[in-house]
């Protein structure tokens, strides 16, 4: 038996060169992959004095921890933010996934008699939007959503391009006859979705979701636009950009302020501070990858129709 | 019987309910500031709302707008209407431009409500601040802000490492008989002493470039690169420049070409850091040198007053500001900091009486702009303002966004009489010819935004001098010319002609 299984894989095995090659290749590209982020991680432990002299390099003249002091001593703010990350991430993903495959589990349903007007309604979103002002309107004015956690998760809870590929999921691993079968032994809607046509689509869903999280956990555009004075709500990746943007906008703007910008880029964080925050925002994502990725590979390998 | 003791019941729950209506009926107004670093203003807003309850009658919110956030926040709640935003910042440099957004119906019209209520107001500011907010919006002439009092002229000045400059052989006064152009023996000898890592020229290259040729910032020009020059009289700045009242391709003049020309060839010296000349690291370069003291002369737009500040005296070296022309007052620097009232407010009169009272009462001022007293400072012996570290950490609004600097006590860093000699000083500058005059770019907008972005692609590594001006501005010029300079600078200067024969 193991003989032929060795002689199986013989036939499709490359020979020992070859596969020398390929791993190199792949482990060079996984290496490239892996290296900016090696690289912020240097950063963040970088002294300022060494950034100052020679700028960012792998090699610092000398070292620091003194950006995770500075992180740690934002104190309150920076747990509090952190948190909501998590609290925004969780809530939204969980919230969002539940209206992607309960949109468009109907869609693929052929049985569905507005099938075409809901495709439709979800895809034309997709080619034209409200532009920021009106969305803006909208949101705050009319919904409300104004320095509260729902300004950060409603907004975007439903992505017509997930909508899609789900709708497809569904149509390539779940054959009607299944839902048929499901029928004739007497399940109802309810019973037909949860327990026979979702287990076949956890790969689907576990991309979605991965998409999901992805979205609310590097989401700052929100907290920008809709946050203005409770800023208890706001999350970790806002924080950072506030940073940023401040920086951006004085080195911009440095000609028309004068001695003002010069005063208010003193209380800019450091580099080595970005850099320290950017690592705790990645941290989290990077962890999750693992356990997603188990089903978004198991989703390309596993089909309905098995040879 | 029953129904008589329903309806007398009814009609008691109403009285008490209205009653606690009544109690709590002051309106809310907001104001969003610019430039922010506010995390804690609990303790201030109390003080505040108990300050203006009777004066204003109304109760203030507070949006603490940063310098990365504000422009989105402000543009958004003033073009969506939101009634949330009363009052607002604006001037000739954020997104909501005062002039455009006046223009476009945004602001309310404020002559009305000054004839009123600001006699207070009136008197506490210049008239000149009062004429430089006087334009033509959408009600027609008109005040359409508030206009802060603050460094309201324009003066670029030499930064100078002066304990560097004696280490060399040099004074000050030596120093002060050179010009741009006899720069090179001061760098040499520089990198002479500190070695061939020390990069001895400190500039911001947009801010060189009008140092050098005389140019000031056109109000409605490009916004992160000007296009366009008008050339100052340099030794008197009421009086016409060299060329006239008339805007030049700002770089197609000989001025320009001398100035890239020296400035590539300091470049090429090793004078000039060449991470300066790139966008995205040209600031923080420079700061970080500035604090370390590590720059033999640098550039300074200078606000007066600056030598005293913490960032100048913590730089653990003698600096000096050597200007380059008296200050002027033009545009951009009499439209700095104003504070509008959005259309869409639904408290217009509370909200202007309070912009009246916080620009012309002291306490108001001080309370909003240095916190309360006992918590976010404490007066020293000469009555000056000390600061607690700790708590102004967590309250520093951008002083010359808030309105009137002038009725601030002085602090201890600033020494007594520093608010009286700083009014002194911008009370005497003149105004420019053109003073006054805003470029409205919305019929060229097209064309601005082409140019804009030729412009990033060269404009900061020329003036920086790492780009050769033999071969690259000859191409930049033919870019401009094809992204339609021409009809740019057409429209710039009719308009700036109506200006002056108008007035």
């Amino acid at each position: 038996m193991q003989k032929a299984q060795r002689q199986h894989a013989g036939l499709n095995a490359f020979g020992p060169g070859a596969q020398a090659l390929f791993h190199g290749v792949l482990g060079l590209f996984a290496l490239l992959c892996i290296l900016p982020f090696a690289f912020v991680i240097v950063i963040s432990f970088t002294s300022e004095d060494s950034i100052r002299q020679i700028g960012y390099s792998f090699a610092p003249l000398s070292w620091s921890t003194q950006a995770y002091g500075y992180v740690f001593a934002l104190g309150g703010a920076l747990w509090r933010s952190y948190f909501n990350s998590f609290l925004i991430t969780v809530v939204g993903t969980l919230l969002s996934v539940s209206i992607c495959v309960l949109y468009s589990y109907p869609l693929y349903r052929k049985d569905f008699r507005y099938r075409g007007f809901f495709n439709f309604l979800s895809f034309f979103t997709m080619i034209f939007g409200g532009g920021l002002v009106p969305t803006f309107v909208v949101c705050k004015t009319l919904l409300g959503l104004s320095d509260n956690y729902a300004a950060l998760i409603v907004p975007l809870l439903f992505s017509p391009f997930n909508v899609i590929v789900m709708r497809t999921f569904f149509q390539t691993t779940v054959p009607g006859e299944l839902i048929e079968a499901a029928t004739i032994d007497g399940a109802g809607e309810y019973r037909t979705l949860l327990q026979v046509v979702l287990p076949v689509v956890k790969p689907g869903i576990a991309t979605i979701a991965l998409l999901n999280a992805l979205a609310f956990w590097n989401e700052w555009f929100l907290s920008l636009l809709y946050i203005t004075k409770n800023m208890d709500v706001i999350p970790l990746q806002y924080l950072l950009m506030r940073m940023q943007r401040n920086a951006d906008f004085l080195a911009k703007n440095a000609g028309m302020l004068g001695a003002d910008a010069a005063k208010a880029a003193r209380n800019l964080p450091s580099q080595s501070l970005k850099m320290a925050l950017v690592v705790f925002i990645v941290v989290p994502i990077a962890c999750a990858y693992p356990f997603f990725q188990r089903y978004v590979v198991a989703g390309l390998t596993v089909g309905s129709v098995k040879g | 019987m029953k129904k008589l003791l329903a309806l007398i019941l009814a009609l008691a729950m109403i009285l008490v309910a209205s009653s606690f209506a009544l109690a709590e009926d002051l309106p809310t107004i907001t104001i969003m500031f610019h430039g922010s670093n506010v995390t804690d203003d609990t303790a201030v807003l109390e003080a505040v709302n108990a300050y203006i309850a009777d004066k204003v009658g109304a109760k203030l919110e507070v949006i603490w707008g940063t310098w990365g956030d504000f422009d989105e926040k402000a543009t958004n709640a003033l073009l969506s209407g939101d009634a949330g935003v009363d009052m607002v910042f604006t001037c000739s440099w954020s997104a909501d431009e005062y002039n455009t957004y006046a223009k476009n119906g945004y602001f309310v019209k404020l002559d009305d409500l000054i004839a009123e209520y600001g006699a207070d107001l009136v008197a506490a500011i210049p008239e000149s601040l009062m004429q430089a907010a006087t334009i033509d919006g959408a009600e027609g002439m008109g005040v359409y802000a508030v206009n802060g009092f603050k460094d309201t002229a324009t003066q670029n000045t030499w930064d100078v490492n002066v304990t560097l400059l004696n280490e060399l052989g040099y004074t000050l006064d030596d120093f002060k008989a050179m010009s741009f152009y006899d720069f090179g023996e001061l760098f040499a000898k520089a990198k002479e002493v500190k070695g061939d890592a020390f990069y001895p020229f400190l500039v911001e290259p947009m801010v060189l470039e009008r140092m050098v040729t005389g140019s000031v910032i056109i109000t409605g020009d490009s916004g992160s690169t000007n296009l366009l020059s008008l050339y100052l009289n340099q030794d008197d700045v009421s009086a016409d420049g060299p060329e006239g009242n008339v805007l030049l391709n700002k770089f197609g003049t000989e001025e320009y070409r001398k100035f890239v020309d020296k400035m590539h060839e300091y470049y090429e010296a090793g004078y000039v850091d060449p991470s300066l000349a790139v966008a995205e690291t040209s600031n923080d370069t420079r700061t970080n040198a500035q604090k370390t003291g590590e720059y033999l002369i640098g550039t300074q737009s200078y606000a007066y007053g600056y030598e005293y500040s913490p960032d100048v005296l913590g730089r653990g070296i003698e600096v000096a500001f050597v200007p380059c022309t008296e200050p002027y007052v033009d545009t951009t620097a009499a439209q700095g900091a104003m504070m509008a009232i959005s259309t869409a407010s639904e408290h217009p009169v509370e909200s202007f009486k309070f912009l009246a009272l916080l620009n012309s009462d002291p306490t108001l001022m001080t309370l909003m702009n240095y916190g309360v007293e006992g918590i976010h400072y404490t007066l020293d012996d000469n009555g000056l303002v000390v600061f607690d570290a700790d708590a102004r950490a967590t309250y520093s609004p951008w002083t010359n966004g808030v309105g009137n600097v002038t009725i601030l006590p002085d602090t201890a860093d600033e020494g007594a009489g520093f608010r009286e000699a700083f009014k002194a000083y911008y009370a005497s500058a003149k105004a420019i010819p053109a003073a006054g005059f805003a470029f409205d770019n919305s019929e060229v907008a097209n064309e601005m935004a082409a140019l804009g972005t030729v412009a990033a692609q060269y404009a900061l590594a020329l003036d920086a001098g790492a780009l050769d001006p033999e071969t690259t501005l000859p191409d930049f010029l033919a870019a401009l010319d094809a992204a339609g300079m021409q009809t740019y600078l057409d429209a710039a200067n009719a308009q700036l002609s109506a200006f002056m024969a108008a007035k």
